[in-house]
This record gives C-alpha cells, sequence and structure tokens, in this order.
C-alpha cells in the first residue's frame, strides 16, 4: 500500500466537509473489508482516507414510529445479534447472519455493503423487498433515496460527489421473509444467486442478487424473475447457470413464505 | 513399551497455540530488506527489452536485478528456466526482475519504475492441445510441447480386454489444485563476509537445495546453510528449488544486506506449484464373477512453462496403475507437456489421487455392471499380504481386506442394514425438510429463513434431495521410495551430563508431528520419559543427511533411524557402565558425567543412517520402490439437491491401515486433513486459468471447505504391524487425501444415478450432468464432458 492522509472526523458535517474538498483521490473508510483489499491490490490510489468510526449516531440502531432506523456503520455483526433487528425484522439479520465469516462480520458495516454496491451485496435483497430508504447527507444537505433508486451499476450508486450515507430507514411492516443465499461454500462465500422473498397481506416481494448489474426486485414469479433478471457468465458461474438457479430459488422462497 | 502408541500433544503445539511459533514472515535480522519481483502479464512473448535505471535511483531501494545482472545458469528437473527471464517469457506471472528496498512498498514503488518491452507470442493453454501440430512451441529449441513419455506394461492387455465379460471405458479430467499453505511461500537470505551463504527457508528439501542453490549460485554447496523456520504448510509445494529462493540470494549478494522475499497470498497462489491438470483415459476389464482381468490408461499431465515435480507424477501413477489390485494385464503410457502457465509441482499423494479417481470410478461402474456389492467387488480383487505384484511392488502387511470391511460395517449398503439400524440411504422424497418443518412451530411474523442448498419443497415427494453411499480404496508407498538414488536419513542421539538425550535428525517436521514423533521413539528406546528428549535445531550445518519430507516416508525412514540411533547410544552406555564398573542400573546422567571427567573419557552419541530396502524402478519401469505398502478405503455419504446439482458430503468413514500408529493423534489428524483437502479437490477447489494465468489467488474465490462444509469423520486406524516399520509404523501422509474425490463421485452416482468424470464436481458442473441426462431421457451413466 501507497502511504496516504488518514483523518477521523468526529460529525457527519465534519465528514462531508473533508469529502468534498478532497476530491477523486479521497475515500470513506468504514470497516474497509472491501476497501482496504482495493488498496492493497493497489486499484485504487489514494491520497486520504476518511476513517468513519469515531462519528457520532453513524452506529446507533433504534425503532422509532415503526421504522427501524440503522446507523450506516452498523456493523453485520450487530446487525445479527440485535434483538431489535431480529423482533423487527429478522430477515434483514438472517442475511447478516449468512454473510462472510465472524471475523470480518465484527469489522464490515451496512453502509460499506451497500456503498461498495456489488451486485452479489447480501443485505441489498431483503432492503429491496423490504422497501428500505436510505438516507445520505452531503454538502447541499440531506435528502432519502429509495432503496430501488440506489444501485445504478456494478460499484456504482446514486450517491452524488461529497454525499455520505448516513442511515438506512426500514419500515417495520408485518409479514414473513426468506433469503436464500446460494453458494458452493456454507460460509465465507459469496453469493452465485442470492434471492430474497418477503410476503405480507398476502402480497410477496421478491428480489435478487448477483443476477444483474445491480441488485434488483423482481415480479413474484419463478419463471418471470428468471427472465427479468440479466445475469452474467464469470469465474463464480455461467449466465445460464444462474439464471436457472433464480428461477429455482425463487420458487423455493415463494413455497417458504406462503 | 509406554510411549509407542500414546496420545502425546505435539511438541511445539503451546508455541504453535499462543502465537510463539516463528514462520518467514517473522524473522527479524539488522538491516534487513524486503524484495518485490516484477512479472510478466503475458503467457508467452519475446523480451525485447528490460530498463531498471531508474528504479535503481529510487528512494530506498538497495539493488535491482534483470536478467543480465545474474549468471546465466539454467536450473530445475530440465534445465529449462533462469530465475530471472532473459529473452523469453513462458507464462503469467514469470520473474523479469527483481528489487530489494528498505521495506516492501519501496521495493514495489520502485518496480512500477522499472521500463519493458515484451513482443507477445502465440500461446498454448490446453495440455489435450498442446501436442497438436501446429501448436505454438513454449521452448521452441525442443522443438516440441512434450517432455516425456512413461510405458510400462504387463501381460498381454489385448488378450485380457478379448477375455472379459464386461469393459468400462471413459476419460476423466483432473483440474489443477492449489496447495494454500497457511503461509505463503518467502525465503530469506544472507551472506557474511567469506561469502558463505545462510537461507532461511521452509523448505521440504534442505539437503537437495544446498546442492541445486549452490549450483546456481556458482559457490561449492558446503557454502550454503539452510535453517527452517517453522513451515506453514507444505504439501508438496516447498519440494523443489523455486526462483524465490535464487532471487533472494542474488539480491542480498548485490545488496550487500540480508533480503527476505516473501510472497503476497496472490501471488503465492499464482505461482504455486500446483497438482497438475490431468486427464486420464481408461478402460477396465472384469470378468463374469468380477475378477479384475485388464486395464489400460492414456495419461496426459500438464508440466506448465518449466519442469518440476507434476512431470514426475505418472511414476506414481504408474505404480498404483500396475499394483492396485491384483490385475493380470496392465497397459499405460502417460505423456507430460508443456504449456503456458505455472510450472506444476508436487501435491500430497503425487499423482495417485489423479489415477485413483479413474480406477475407482471404473471399480463401481464395473461393479454395477456385473450386479455386485461395490466393497465386494473390491474385496474380491484385493492386495493380500505377502503377494508381490507383476510390476514387482512386494507387499508385506497388507490391511485392505481389513479397511473395505471396517467401512462396510460402519457404513453398510442400503438393503444389507442390520434391521433397526439407522436408515442411511433414503429414497427420494423422504426428505423432510428440516427448515420448512421448523417454520411451522415458529410465531406467524417470524420468517422462515434457510441457507440454499438445504431445503425445500414443502410437499415430500417434490424434495430434490437424494442420498447416496460411495466407497473407494487406496494403494499407497508406505515403507519411503526409491526417487533419487538415495532413500536414506540419518540420525544421532546424543546423552548430555544431565541424563537428556538430544536427537539430531535429519528429517523434516512439516507440521505432520515429526519431531514428536522421533522424541516418542528415541524415549521408548533410552527408556526415559518424553521430557528427557530435544530435538536438535533444523539446520543443515547439524543435522545430518535426508532426502526431504515426501512420500510419506518420514515416519518409517526416519523413525527407524532414530530408533536404531537410540539403540546405539544404550549400547554406548551399557558399555561403559561395564568399562567403569558401574552397577548396570547406574542413571544414565552418572555414566556420562563419569566417562566426561576420567582420563581418556568418551562421548555418548549414537548414531545411524537408515535407508530402506527398495529399488529404483528398472528400465522396464518395474521394481519394488517402496519398503512397505499402505492401504486404506473410505465411505462417503452425499446428499445431492438435484435442482442446485449443490453435493453435501454428510458423512465419512475412513479406515487406513497405518502399520502401527506410533500416535494415534496424528494419524487421525491427518486423516481428517486428507479428506478435508480431497473434499475441496472433489468438490470445490480448482485453479481457474485466464491466459494460462490463475484468476481466482484468492481464497474467496479459490475454495477450500471450512468448516461448515466438513462432515462428520469417523477414522478406523487398522494396525498390521510391518516387519520393517520402526515399532511396526508405515507412512500415512499422504494416503487419506487419495480415495476421497472417487469415494465422493461413487456416492454421487449413487444419489442420482449420473456419473461425474470431471472435478470438481462444483454445483454448476452437477447440475449441468443431471440435465443432459435428463435430456437423453434414458437410464445409465453419462459425464461431464464426453
Ligand atoms: C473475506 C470476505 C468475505 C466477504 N463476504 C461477503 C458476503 O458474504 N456477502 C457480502 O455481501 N459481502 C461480503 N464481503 C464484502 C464486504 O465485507 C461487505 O460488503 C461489507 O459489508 C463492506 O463493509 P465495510 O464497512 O467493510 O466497507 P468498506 O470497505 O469500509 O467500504 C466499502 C465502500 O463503501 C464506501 N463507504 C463505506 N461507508 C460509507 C458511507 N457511510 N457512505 C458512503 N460511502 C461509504 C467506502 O468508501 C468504500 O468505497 C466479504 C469481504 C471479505 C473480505
Amino acid at each position: 500500500m501507497r502511504p496516504f492522509d488518514y483523518v477521523e472526523p468526529r460529525s457527519v458535517d465534519e465528514a462531508v466537509a473533508l469529502l468534498s474538498r478532497g476530491g477523486e483521490r479521497t475515500r470513506l473508510l468504514a470497516g474497509g473489508t472491501d476497501l482496504i483489499p482495493r488498496l492493497r491490490r493497489r486499484q485504487w490510489r489514494i491520497d486520504r482516507l476518511i476513517g468513519l468510526r469515531r462519528i457520532d449516531g453513524l452506529r446507533d440502531l433504534t425503532l422509532e414510529d415503526g421504522v427501524l432506523a440503522i446507523g450506516a456503520g452498523v456493523t453485520l455483526e450487530e446487525l445479527a445479534a440485535s434483538t431489535t433487528v431480529s423482533d423487527v425484522c429478522p430477515l434483514l439479520a438472517e442475511a447478516a447472519r449468512l454473510m462472510a465469516s465472524p471475523q470480518v462480520r465484527a469489522l464490515a458495516t451496512i453502509g460499506g455493503n451497500l456503498c461498495h454496491a456489488s451486485p452479489a451485496a447480501d443485505l441489498a435483497p431483503p432492503l429491496l423487498c423490504l422497501n428500505a430508504t436510505l438516507r445520505a447527507i452531503g454538502p447541499s444537505g440531506g435528502r432519502d433515496i429509495p432503496i430501488g433508486e440506489f444501485f445504478t451499476g456494478p460499484g456504482r450508486s446514486a450517491l452524488r460527489d461529497g454525499e455520505l450515507l448516513v442511515q438506512v430507514r426500514v419500515p417495520a411492516v408485518e409479514g414473513r421473509g426468506v433469503y436464500l443465499k446460494f453458494s458452493p461454500r456454507r460460509a465465507m462465500d459469496l453469493a452465485v444467486v442470492g434471492v430474497a422473498c418477503f410476503r405480507s397481506h398476502g402480497v410477496a416481494t421478491v428480489a435478487v442478487g448477483a443476477a444483474a448489474p445491480t441488485p434488483l426486485r423482481v415480479p413474484a414469479s419463478p419463471d418471470e424473475a428468471a427472465a427479468r433478471c440479466s445475469p452474467i457468465d464469470d469465474l463464480r458461474a455461467s449466465a445460464e447457470y444462474r439464471r436457472e438457479m433464480v428461477r429455482v430459488l425463487t420458487r423455493r422462497a415463494l413455497e417458504i413464505v406462503p | 513399551m509406554t510411549l509407542i502408541g500414546q496420545r502425546i500433544p505435539k511438541l511445539d503445539a503451546a508455541d504453535k497455540a499462543t502465537g510463539r511459533s516463528r514462520y518467514i514472515q517473522d524473522l527479524r535480522l539488522p538491516g534487513l530488506l524486503e524484495a518485490r519481483v516484477l512479472r510478466s502479464t503475458v503467457p508467452h512473448g519475446r523480451i525485447v527489452s528490460v530498463d531498471v535505471s531508474r528504479a535503481r535511483e529510487a528512494p530506498g531501494v538497495f539493488a535491482v536485478l534483470a536478467s543480465q545482472d545474474i549468471p546465466p545458469k539454467r536450473y530445475g528437473y530440465a534445465k529449462d528456466t533462469t530465475a530471472l527471464k532473459g529473452d523469453r517469457v513462458r507464462r503469467i506471472g514469470d520473474e523479469i526482475a527483481a528489487v530489494a528496498a528498505v521495506d516492501a512498498d519501496a521495493a514495489a514503488e520502485a518496480l512500477d519504475l522499472i521500463r519493458f518491452e515484451i513482443e507477445p507470442l502465440p500461446a498454448v493453454f490446453d495440455p489435450e492441445r498442446t501436442l497438436d501440430p501446429g501448436a505454438p512451441l513454449v521452448h521452441e529449441d525442443r522443438g516440441s510441447n512434450l517432455v516425456r513419455t512413461h510405458d510400462y506394461a504387463h501381460g498381454r492387455v489385448e488378450e485380457g480386454f478379448a477375455r472379459a465379460a464386461h469393459v468400462v471405458e471413459g476419460t476423466f479430467r483432473l483440474p489443477a489444485q492449489a496447495h494454500g499453505c497457511l503461509g505463503p511461500a518467502g525465503a530469506v537470505a544472507e551472506w557474511d563476509a567469506r561469502g558463505r551463504l545462510t537461507l532461511h527457508d521452509p523448505t521440504q528439501i534442505p539437503f537437495l537445495i544446498q546442492r541445486d542453490l549452490a549450483d546456481t549460485l556458482g559457490i561449492p554447496p558446503s557454502d550454503l546453510r539452510i535453517i527452517q523456520p517453522t513451515i506453514a504448510g507444505g504439501f508438496g509445494a516447498r519440494l523443489d528449488l523455486y526462483p524465490h529462493e535464487i532471487i533472494s540470494a542474488l539480491l542480498a549478494r548485490a545488496a550487500g544486506r540480508p533480503v527476505r522475499l516473501a510472497m503476497d497470498r496472490e501471488e503465492d497462489f499464482a505461482t504455486d506449484p500446483v497438482r497438475p491438470r490431468t486427464v486420464v483415459r481408461m478402460r477396465t476389464a472384469a470378468a463374469a464373477d468380477g475378477a479384475l482381468l485388464a486395464r489400460e490408461a492414456d495419461v496426459i499431465v500438464d508440466c506448465g512453462a518449466y519442469v518440476s515435480w507434476g512431470a514426475v507424477t505418472p511414476i506414481v501413477m504408474m505404480h498404483t496403475m500396475g499394483s492396485f489390485y491384483r490385475v493380470p494385464h496392465v497397459k499405460y503410457r502417460a505423456r507430460t507437456v508443456y504449456t503456458n502457465t505455472a510450472p506444476t509441482g508436487a501435491f500430497r499423494g503425487f499423482g495417485n489421487p489423479e489415477i485413483t479417481f479413474a480406477i475407482e470410478s471404473q471399480m463401481d461402474e464395473l461393479a454395477a455392471r456385473i450386479g455386485i456389492d461395490p466393497v465386494e467387488m473390491r474385496l474380491r480383487n484385493a492386495n493380500q499380504p505377502g503377494e508381490v505384484t507383476p510390476q514387482g511392488s512386494r507387499i508385506t502387511s497388507c490391511g485392505m481386506k481389513e479397511c473395505l470391511e471396517a467401512v462396510r460395517e460402519r457404513m453398510p449398503p442400503p438393503g444389507t442394514r442390520p434391521p433397526g439400524g439407522r436408515p442411511l440411504l433414503r429414497a427420494a422424497g423422504e426428505n423432510l425438510v428440516a427448515s420448512a418443518t421448523q417454520t411451522e412451530t415458529e410465531s406467524p411474523s417470524s420468517p422462515a429463513i434457510c441457507p440454499a442448498g438445504r431445503i425445500e419443497g414443502t410437499e415430500p415427494a417434490r424434495s430434490p434431495l437424494r442420498r447416496g453411499i460411495g466407497v473407494a480404496a487406496v494403494f499407497h508407498v508406505g515403507g519411503g521410495a526409491r526417487i533419487y538414488r538415495s532413500d536414506g536419513c540419518g540420525a544421532m542421539v546424543k546423552i548430555d551430563d544431565f541424563g537428556k538425550a538430544t536427537v539430531v535428525v535429519g528429517a523434516t517436521d512439516i507440521g505432520q508431528g515429526m519431531e514428536t514423533v522421533a522424541a516418542q521413539m528415541a524415549a521408548e528406546e533410552l527408556g526415559v520419559p518424553l521430557e528427557a528428549v530435544r530435538i536438535a535445531p533444523a539446520d543443515t550445518d547439524v543435522r545430518p543427511w535426508d532426502v526431504g519430507v515426501h512420500a510419506s516416508r518420514t515416519t518409517f525412514i526416519a523413525g527407524n533411524a532414530v530408533r536404531a540411533a537410540a539403540k546405539d547410544a544404550k549400547r554406548q552406555i551399557e558399555a561403559a557402565r561395564t568399562a567403569l564398573g558401574l552397577p548396570p542400573d547406574t542413571p544414565y546422567d552418572k555414566v556420562v558425567r563419569s566417562e566426561h571427567f576420567r582420563d581418556q573419557g568418551s562421548l555418548v552419541i549414537g548414531r545411524a543412517y537408515f535407508d530402506p530396502p527398495n529399488a529404483m524402478v528398472d528400465a522396464e519401469n518395474k521394481g519394488n520402490v517402496s519398503a512397505a505398502y499402505v492401504f486404506g478405503a473410505h465411505a462417503a455419504e452425499v446428499e445431492v439437491d438435484v435442482e442446485t446439482g449443490q453435493v453435501r458430503v454428510l458423512r465419512v468413514v475412513a479406515a487406513h491401515d497405518v502399520g502401527r500408529a506410533i500416535n494415534p493423534m496424528y494419524v487421525e489428524g491427518q486423516i481428517e486433513g486428507g479428506v478435508m483437502q480431497g473434499i475441496g479437490y472433489a468438490l470445490l477447489e480448482e485453479v481457474i486459468l485466464r491466459e494460462g494465468g490463475m484468476s481466482n489467488p484468492n481464497f474467496l474465490d479459490y475454495r477450500m471447505p471450512g468448516p461448515q462444509d466438513m462432515p462428520s469423520i469417523e477414522t478406523v486406524i487398522v494396525e498390521t504391524n510391518d516387519p520393517s516399520g520402526p515399532f511396526g509404523a508405515k507412512g500415512i501422509g499422504e494416503p487419506p487425501l487419495v480415495p476421497v474425490a472417487a469415494a465422493i463421485a461413487n456416492a454421487v452416482a449413487n444419489a442420482t444415478g449420473v456419473r461425474l468424470r470431471e472435478l470438481p464436481m462444483t454445483p454448476e458442473r452437477v447440475w449441468r450432468a443431471l440435465r443432459a441426462w435428463a435430456d437423453v431421457e434414458a437410464p445409465g451413466e453419462i459425464c461431464g464432458k464426453e
């Protein structure tokens, strides 16, 4: 790794100021589990890292007015262990438990998972099903981005220059859900395909990961879901196989939450 | 006997568990520099120019070397490469230049300043195409990509096939498997003022490397001292001389400072001497009663761009071809070939997992044709104690039958199970899904969650899960293996003034527990507690000759040497007691001190050299390469999700004839580790190549099984007390990996009716095979690629 500056702002405003002043070679550091490997591989050149861990409130996790408000700095481990999350949206807690390993989960954050914008991000399909809203703050103030509009391509999100994700807001809706993560290994693996399904008041919502350039909501029907996604061939699987797994897993998910 | 057969923890267990063991990465020396290597990004090309002048000026840089700066000394099995490449690069990752600097970052920055131009040339990657007319030549001067042909035959194979009631035939494709050692490769080189080199190197062959490395450096081998730090995994990956060892020495000489060249994880993967990609075309014939008649194989083994141990795997395959089961007619040809990929090497089992996959798959195919139980089929053809195989292997002790019976007893095939026993093989549709059932009991608002691959279907009739059982056996060397003219190992046992013994033995502890086993044997022979024995450090200036840690030879060979050296020490003690007129029960310390404090006293140092009674193969490739052979059998139970193709191994029973378990805990460790690596080979692990370079060089994409992927493993130790083994022991290092893939493939065939002949059996590959089978709509067996 090349040498760089490291700063730890105490507030969101300070972070936004540092970020918008910094330009391209300034990056935010949350858990670092996506970022640090990239720096080590020298995929990115940076001059400055802004560490988020000392910012007040970024790790808060509260239930207020029927909305589960999850700070962007909440770790996967906290998501998995929190009784609030398990009570209000167990789907999300379960998805977190299926990710990475205990060591990685202790560092990795929900904000990092979403902002990294991997098509295979495991938290994305459940949050798409649950209609989450992402709260961002930038130089010109705050705004709420519906999660359906957040992912714009592999590694790309709707965040603008200088903007920071601060909170993930999940409406507490009654219903049942399931996340089927399909991977050759049972732990420490990325999804070949991930399918989340949430059924509330008889209506099922389905979202898929690793089956299109972005995590995606798809129709709640196995065949239509398979038709709607646009997977690629890569070293984990072929497009053909991924599409077929979307069909199989969507059917299973719909059966599990009847 | 008190210490033999005891479950004694490894001497260094506490050091390892508390972070005290020192690995090559931990070594600190005053003035130590760190090195990085500039590597080719094209698979084949002519080096037009390399300009290192700017790198030499970079901050913190002490030495930069390109091929023109080093002795143009070719090295390796076929003398087909140099440490830094001069005129040609022949694979992605080939070493072009190297930098030593104050730290790894400074070295990496300096690499960016090296200007070089490479004119790309056509390349060849597929070992099955590389002998085609017109294929690009990896080494133009050799005129062909063929490295060598190995031929072997006994009996008259055509006659065997002509008389056969059943013949099965197929092509088996085996992937490159990477070692993925916990510690990446690395070496630290330091020269003293008199021109003597000390190399700290976790190598498996300290005494062979002494000569090979000295030769490339142009120094006398006696001017090279190898010190082995704690080895963080080997499995065959450290069995040759590699460029990083030469480069670290050259950089240290140029810089006038000690230099470490330690690979990062991706580099370690990308330059790993992998288990070679291997293609086995095989047919096997049997009589109507199941007796094997003939076996024929045509094999291609990928050497990569330069010849290393991968090219030698056909010799091990040849022994299994000629001696595994009683087969009257055998014919075998193997060709080793060059491709523009990383040089392939040795990996636990050394060709045997590859050929055993084919042999044991066909045993099941034949059993199915004949209509007999797979274990019965194997018992009918099993090797016997005292047998001399047509290939020349003199089998002494042999527990093959006992191993097969042990796994059958513990995992009986469906139908033969005693009434009331646990149903092991459930018919499709019997699987009520655990997670789906749990859902019923949960509160309505709580979601049902289950990782994919474990489920599903709410109606039992629709369950996509199929269970099956598969068996496979193994034949392997277990009493050394004469690949070099020497298969020997020396040992000394020194008794000191305090009655303690120091064992100085040439063998290498690679994590298997050699040092503890040597201490156990010495203590047993001397009649002292284990605590009274210590092991001298791994340093070629101190330790006597040994060929290296390979071929499951160490307990057998080093054990015999240590045992004899301890006996010799004891004899000297007894002689001293007599000479000094001391009573026969005088303790060791008193005897030794009496020697040291008298006129013309003497030392008590027992010594022995053990070179087993085995032979190199003759011109016909026949001969008894090992002084003993080992046998084993595994049974695997799997569950296949026929909609996703995912295979889960639920249970493995592994029985091994080890002669005698000196330390049952280590035998179990070897078996469990072998099963784990075998499951990786069978289901998950594959070096995926893009333009001949590894495109999955990390633990996320190169998937080794994790704890949650492991089945329950039941180990069965079969003791046959080999007459030439130390306390009856034979080798166990490699055998547990060998039959795993075949047992799993047989279980998958048992579960689904579909035979996979290509590894790894990834979900997608199984899914494709199942689909191809469904398409032809005919019962029978098909395979991935044919
Ligand atoms: C071994 C291993 C296993 C893994 N397994 C999985 C898995 O199973 N499933 C999965 O989905 N992922 C997995 N990952 C990827 C990774 O761990 C997760 O995506 C994780 O959630 C990233 O969070 P982080 O806090 O570490 O992000 P970081 O690496 O700190 O950041 C990632 C990116 O997001 C940006 N960022 C972070 N926080 C903010 C913010 N608040 N506002 C704006 N931008 C921000 C950073 O600048 C960076 O570009 C794995 C990674 C590893 C190393």
